[in-house]
């Protein structure tokens, strides 16, 4: 007969106390910082049978299998499966396998020692187990060594990561200090050392190819000595102690925390407060992993690394200098990069745009003008049912090809259109916004939608995705459709109410940021394209198209380093020999026209260059 | 060590490339001749005398530019002069560079002077000034060829005509983060020539600063006001567009007054500043000769190295190393053969 109990559990079970002790407090403590709304919200989601589900979904294909690492980088997709899901599975398995074959289960025990036993006995089964010879012990004792062996081969891909960022397909992996590299060592010993413990004793607890095979017979050499096995027992006990009491401090602490915030986001909550409630559980769930230390423009220059979204959360995390924040809050462009590669998702630009909010900037503004401005009455008497409102926005006034082209499309479709800021503009906003002024922003906003509403018109088309996105996410026009102008001229195409000419020059398209990654709109501009040209590719682009560098959401970044990002996409674009750049932005068009080797157009020049008169 | 210039005997036969036929290579040639050497000018275009040529009168004396063009050529009557040709190869060899042009012909010349110049500012690059986009905004070189020929359709009895100065110069948005020395007194010479040609128009300048430091220069803006009552706003145009009429509306802020204004013109005038010349790369690759961070050809210093540049035997004369005014670059030319003659005595 094996004991029952050892004091080499006592490490583990109390370890293993404080950090649920802890994630229970730390969960309650983010419950209670959510604005009251977003509470009620939450907790409704729990019951929702139909969020339940997506939550179960979720957590098994968001946090135990990573399907999103598994679509960018398969490798890694398959370390972290490997160690999440087969922990996940060593743990579940080892339930069963306690439940069915636990050496206490006919014993009759007081209830405390029962629960007690149950946290440690399925960890440590195999020290208090004696080999039995049915069928069913078999099978556990395969699939424990099966996981085991998954675990193991994950922590070796680990290992290689960390040495050689470049095998498994990254540039650069995130730095860390000492404590962080003791977690991880801890980490990586814990199941080492658990299949030493279990294969030094496997003539007496039994086991399967790994533990008893493998592990007894050849590495052992058949020789049990009860000293070493001891040994290894309390080594592995304490090492997983190691790992659980630091785990709080450490980035792996977004194993529990990112299950809650599935959890979070499922309910459809988003950051308000750039320290409380949601993107408390945002910083937590961060693993450092560092996927978007490359994807990151700001990675072009060397040094700038360190302004990347890994960093900006692990500042918030550690309550680091203000000055480190406020710096890592204002230089990003905004581009979203970041959140497209996040495993989690997590919206670091939410936190940094709350932040800003909180920040107070010096900025006078005088809204005067507002009230002088008036629409061109000229238009007003046509039929209103069809008609499309244009709002170019400050941006395509300075580049006045773009609603030159546009004025020409809208003229050549037989469009009844109003060109409402044809005498000039007020902002859409956004900028406002981006300082964290959403006051002031709202000023314009409401005149806009004065002016817009005023027109009748039941469309309004858009040349600047800056001002898209505010139309889109801040203004309440109801009723009214919200285009940009690839759109717009897309379906004008389709519907053959214009006819372009198709040649064979070599276009390249990039993706503006607001318009692709933040709307998707990814088709419609291609098709455009695709009607006129022969459309090349870019080294990378859609989801992964490199910022212009001229966004106007960095406030301090200087102009050598948006020369950089506007060099560096460039080269991106012109890697296939293009004749021309086409973007849909007047910001990026501006930027790139800096620099670019060939001419940069925007997608409504093309257009118009190529319609064919009826 | 004062040098002994007894082998002057040899002069004769020392060959000097010039690089370019404007002003400054034509006063370089002009002064080598003199000194005995034999310069050969080499000019891809098929006359001489460069941006000079197109221009109608000069300031801040108003004189003719043909004027001056005629007196630089009379002087170097006597100089070997290569129209129409690019040169295609320069190589160096010890002490000589042996130079291949266009038409295949090649000579050995003992040192180079580079007198490139400069191109303007193509004004399409700041699209929201509209040149290119709107007929009525033309750019400095077009109103000195409209003073020159006075044909030029969109110039056609103005009522109100603006100047903005600086297109391309002290703009980091275009990467020019220089001042192209001339515009500030050529805008204000043309808007008195063009005052002078239509009485009753206003005539606006858009400035950042009015940079008149040269002689007769702050002159010439006192005059601007007092005697032809040209405007000056002190401030940058943002924003040009057309209105249903054809005519332009711009959008400036006067920084004085701290307004923003609004105002509708019949001709919008852009003074573009200075580019180094597109073929001096050529000439800077066979060289290896490399640009400043403004893009100009980088010599030896700014005081008295600026005739030279890193290559023995190679030196630089004129606008293709800054921005600079026609006097400025008389002087350095001569200045410049002072410097191949010292050069070419010693070896």
């Amino acid at each position: 007969m094996r004991p029952t109990f050892d004091p080499f559990v006592i490490p583990f079970v109390a370890s293993m106390t404080f950090v649920l002790a802890y994630c229970i407090i730390g969960m309650i403590r983010i419950v209670f910082q959510l604005p009251k709304e977003d509470r009620r919200k939450f907790l409704r989601s729990l019951i929702t049978p139909k969020i339940f589900w997506k939550n179960i979904k979720d957590l098994f294909g968001d946090s135990l299998f990573h399907v999103k690492i598994w679509k960018r980088k398969p490798l890694l997709g398959y370390m972290h499966s490997a160690i999440a899901f087969g922990w996940f599975m060593i743990i579940v398995v080892g339930h069963f396998e306690t439940v069915a074959l636990s050496p206490l289960k006919d014993m009759h025990l007081p209830l405390w020692e029962k629960l007690m036993s149950n946290l440690y006995m399925p960890i440590f089964f195999r020290y208090f187990a004696v080999e039995a010879p049915t069928l069913n012990a078999h099978i556990f004792a395969f699939l424990m060594d099966f996981f085991l062996l998954v675990i193991i081969s994950g922590i070796v891909i680990a290992v290689v990561k960390k040495k050689r960022p470049r095998k498994v397909g990254l540039k650069r992996v995130t730095k860390f200090g000492l404590k962080e590299d003791l977690v991880r060592i801890s980490l990586w010993t814990i199941f080492p050392l658990r299949f030493l413990a279990e294969a030094s004793m496997a003539n007496i607890s039994g086991g399967s190819f790994l533990t008893k095979f493998i592990g007894f017979d050849l590495l052992f050499g058949g020789h049990y000595s009860e000293t070493l096995s001891y040994i290894l027992w309390w080594a592995y006990s304490t090492d997983l102690a190691i790992f659980m009491t630091l785990l709080p401090f450490s980035r792996y602490m977004h194993i529990p925390a990112e299950a809650f915030l599935i959890l979070l986001r499922n309910a459809g909550l988003k950051t308000t407060e750039p320290r409380k409630g949601y993107a408390v559980a945002e910083i937590y769930s961060c693993p450092s992993c560092g996927l978007c230390i490359d994807v990151c423009p700001m990675s072009e220059v060397k040094e700038n690394y360190r302004n990347t979204a890994v960093y900006f959360i692990r500042n918030i995390r550690k309550g680091k200098r203000r000055r480190d924040v406020k710096h890592k809050t204002e230089i990003c462009l905004m581009c979203g990069k970041c959140i497209e590669v996040c495993p989690l998702g997590i919206d670091s630009l939410k936190i940094k745009m709350a932040q800003r909010e909180k920040t107070y900037y010096k900025i006078k503004s005088d809204f005067e003008y507002l009230s002088q401005q008036t629409t061109d009455n000229r238009q007003q008497t046509v039929n209103k049912a069809d008609k499309v409102v244009y709002f170019a926005g400050c941006m395509s006034h300075l580049t006045p090809k773009i609603t030159r082209a546009m004025t020409k499309i809208f003229e050549y479709a037989n469009e009844n259109y109003e060109f409402l800021d044809k005498e000039g503009s007020i902002c859409c906003g956004r900028p406002m916004m981006l300082t964290g002024k959403k006051e002031e922003a709202k000023a314009l906003i409401e005149k806009n939608t004065e002016m817009i509403k005023k027109s009748g018109a039941k469309r309004l088309v858009l040349s600047c995705p800056i001002c898209y996105r505010v139309f889109k996410e801040e203004y309440n026009l109801e009723g009214i459709e919200i285009l940009h102008h690839t759109q717009y001229i897309n379906e004008l195409i389709e519907k053959e109410r214009i006819d372009v000419d198709r040649s064979d020059k070599r276009y390249v398209y990039h993706d503006p940021c607001e318009l692709g990654r933040v709307f998707g709109v990814y088709d419609e501009p291609r098709n455009i394209i695709d009607n006129i040209g022969l459309l090349t590719q870019g080294k990378s682009d859609k989801d992964m198209a490199v910022c212009c560098g001229g966004s106007i959401a960095s406030l301090t970044m200087t102009k050598e380093e948006r020369d950089e990002i506007t060099k560096n996409a460039i080269k991106d674009l012109t890697l296939n020999h293009p004749e021309e750049i086409v973007t849909a932005c007047p910001l990026c068009l501006k930027t790139f026209a800096r620099f670019a080797p060939i001419k940069v157009k925007d997608i409504a020049e093309i257009v118009e260059e190529n319609i064919v008169e009826n | 060590m004062t040098p002994s210039y007894d082998n002057t005997y040899t002069m004769k036969e020392r060959n000097v490339l010039i690089i370019g036929g404007g002003p400054a290579g034509m006063e370089a040639a002009h002064q080598l001749k003199q000194l005995g050497f034999n310069p050969i000018i080499v000019e891809r275009n098929d006359k001489l005398g460069g941006h000079l040529a197109q221009w109608d009168r000069l300031f801040p004396t108003s004189e003719t530019a043909e004027g001056l063009l005629e007196r630089l050529k009379e002087n170097i009557k006597d100089v070997e002069v290569r129209l129409n040709s690019r040169i295609t190869n320069i190589e160096k060899n010890a002490e000589t560079f042996h130079v291949t042009l266009s038409n295949n012909k090649n000579f050995d010349v003992d040192a180079v002077v580079i007198c490139t110049g400069f191109d303007l500012f193509n004004a399409e690059k700041k699209q929201e000034y509209g040149y290119g986009i709107y007929d009525r905004v033309i750019t400095n070189a077009e109103l000195e060829e409209y003073f020159k020929t006075h044909n030029d359709k969109r110039i056609d009895e103005p009522q109100r005509i603006g100047f903005v100065h600086c297109v391309g110069s002290r703009d980091i948005k275009v990467n020019n983060t220089y001042c192209s020395k001339v515009c500030c007194a050529t805008a204000l010479k043309q808007a008195c020539e063009i005052k002078d040609e239509f009485p009753d128009a206003d005539v606006y300048c858009f400035y950042m600063d009015l940079r008149m430091f040269g002689k007769g220069y702050e002159d010439l803006y006192l005059k601007a006001q007092k005697d032809f009552d040209i405007k000056c706003v002190r401030g940058r145009v943002c924003e040009v567009s057309e209105n249903i009429e054809g005519k332009l509306v711009i959008k400036a802020e006067d920084t004085l007054l701290g307004t923003p204004m609004k105002m509708t013109l019949d001709l919008l005038v852009l003074m573009c500043g200075m580019e180094k010349s597109k073929g001096a790369d050529e000439i800077q690759k066979m060289l290896n000769i490399e640009s400043n961070k403004d893009g100009f050809i980088e010599n030896l210093g700014a005081f008295v190295g600026m005739n030279k540049t890193k290559e023995k035997g190679v030196f630089v004369a004129g606008a293709c190393t800054s921005p600079k005014t026609l006097p400025d670059t008389i002087a350095e030319a001569r200045s410049t053969a002072m410097e191949v003659y010292h050069y070419l005595c010693n070896n």
